[in-house]
């Protein structure tokens, strides 16, 4: 099967594709790249350079594309999904398999959130059927939210944290999403079809905080306040932690919903044995 | 009220079909969107708080009013439901009863309840008290009570339904 991956380059992507490696496959990034196991093309989702030479002869799409970070993230996801839906359409793709948000499908998502959903919808508009996968935080190395949670563990021994802390969340291990991913490729059941990919554990993200930090050996005191609000955050975290306040913002306000699976078809359809956060938090630290 | 003291009271409504899937993930969805629907009704000044070991419905600024046990999960056949036990906290004289989330087939239709059992709340009359020493608990906490449960049933079907 031809197999094109947008996004291939990305914390997701590099996970991703050597599990397709049996597959021909084409990775999509939008700077030049020559490695092993994929034929590496540059195309940009966003202005539509390139999109459809890399979709040519394509039988299944992987689209792991996000703005966040830019101002108007929003609007250019939407953009850059529809490109990508039209073009796929033109190819004959038989299949669009996307990478969505756990909690997006709720009346009162924040706006990183509901792009996400926003962007499945955009996808499917020109017809070819997409496969959602609907995850949580993702457990890995460079993975924005794990990346936002280990700079305050490593920083601060004492957290001064908005309430969204007690907020429920069912992370899941960077390897797990790939192999969900890698696991619907091509097959027929799937196609139009969302599942909710959880992980095998719902925590907190204080019970999360105190695991990595138990993890590296440190104790922080955590002191909720009622009053921290996602802008302050964001600016509190763009000063103690790698992640600009400009990705952190959108994922605090989406932190204030509760992020976990409400159905487990994938976990059916698909019976992987399922990394416990501890192992996975050990590997991205690694 | 009950002969123990203790009391019960029970919230449903009926639908056309299920809200969540029988499954572990259904189960807990049902538990999660009722602390979900407190911190709404609430505006944030009561909030559920969780560790491993169970959870705390704390009012701004720090006081305790209920501590919970984690949830216990369940579903067979038709009948998902998720029950916490009630262990303290300022609004119960004592440990004991459980406030169980609850969906269950009930003919072509699917009930969904709010369950409280054996509770014995701190702000009602005690068994042979004159009813007016029960006043807060008639008149605050109970429609509080009830009126959480239908932002509860509200929020169930508003997220199935999107």
């Amino acid at each position: 099967m031809k197999v094109t991956v947008f996004g291939a380059t990305g914390v997701v992507g590099q996970a991703l594709v050597p599990l397709l490696a049996e597959h021909e496959l084409t990775a999509v990034s939008r700077s030049t790249r020559d490695e092993p196991g994929a034929r590496y093309v540059v195309a940009d989702a966003a202005s539509g350079e390139g999109v459809a030479a890399a979709l040519e002869g394509a039988d299944v799409v992987y689209y792991l594309v996000h703005s966040l970070g830019a101002r108007d993230f929003e609007e250019q996801d939407r953009a850059a999904a529809e490109t990508v839906s039209h073009e796929a359409a033109n190819a004959g793709v038989k299949q669009i398999v996307y990478l969505g948000g756990l909690g997006a499908d709720g009346p009162d998502a924040s706006p990183h959130l509901r792009s996400r959903r926003e962007t499945g919808e955009r996808l499917a508009s020109a017809g070819v059927p997409v496969t959602t996968l609907r995850a949580a935080m993702i457990v890995g190395k460079g993975s924005a939210a794990f990346e936002t949670i280990l700079g305050l563990v490593k920083r601060l021994p004492v957290m001064v944290t908005p309430s969204w802390v007690s907020t429920p969340t069912q992370p899941i291990a960077l390897d797990d999403v790939a192999r969900y991913l890698a696991g619907v490729c091509g097959n027929e059941a799937t196609y139009g079809e969302g599942y909710d990919a959880g992980g095998p554990e719902v925590m907190t993200y204080r019970q999360m905080i105190e695991r990595i930090a138990a993890l590296l050996g440190r104790n922080p005191a955590i002191v909720e306040v009622p009053v921290l609000t996602p802008y302050l955050s964001s600016l509190w975290l763009n000063l103690v932690t790698p992640v600009s306040a400009s990705v952190a913002r959108p994922l605090v306000e989406g932190l204030r919903n509760p992020t976990i699976a409400r159905e487990e078809r994938i976990r059916k359809l698909l019976p992987l044995e399922l990394t416990p956060f501890d192992e996975a938090a050990r590997r991205a630290l690694a | 009220m009950l002969e123990s003291g203790g009391f019960e009271s029970r919230q449903r409504v009926l639908v056309g079909e299920p809200v969540v899937e029988a499954s572990e993930a259904g189960a807990r969805t049902l538990g999660v969107t009722y602390w979900q629907a407190v911190d709404r009704f609430t505006r944030g000044c009561v909030r559920a708080s969780w560790t491993g070991g169970g959870g705390k419905l704390k009012l701004i600024g720090g006081a305790t009013l209920l501590t919970f046990g984690p949830p216990e999960l369940s579903f067979d056949g038709g009948l998902v439901k998720c029950r916490h036990a009630i262990q303290g906290g300022l609004l119960a004289l004592r440990a004991g009863g459980s406030v169980t989330l609850a969906q269950r087939p009930q003919g072509v239709q699917q009930e969904l309840s709010v369950t409280v059992e054996g509770y014995l709340p701190r702000l009602a009359a005690r068994a042979g008290a004159p009813p007016w020493t029960g006043m807060l608990y008639a008149k605050g906490q109970s429609p509080f009570h009830a009126a959480v449960s239908r932002r509860y049933f509200g929020l169930l079907l508003r997220s199935h339904d999107s």
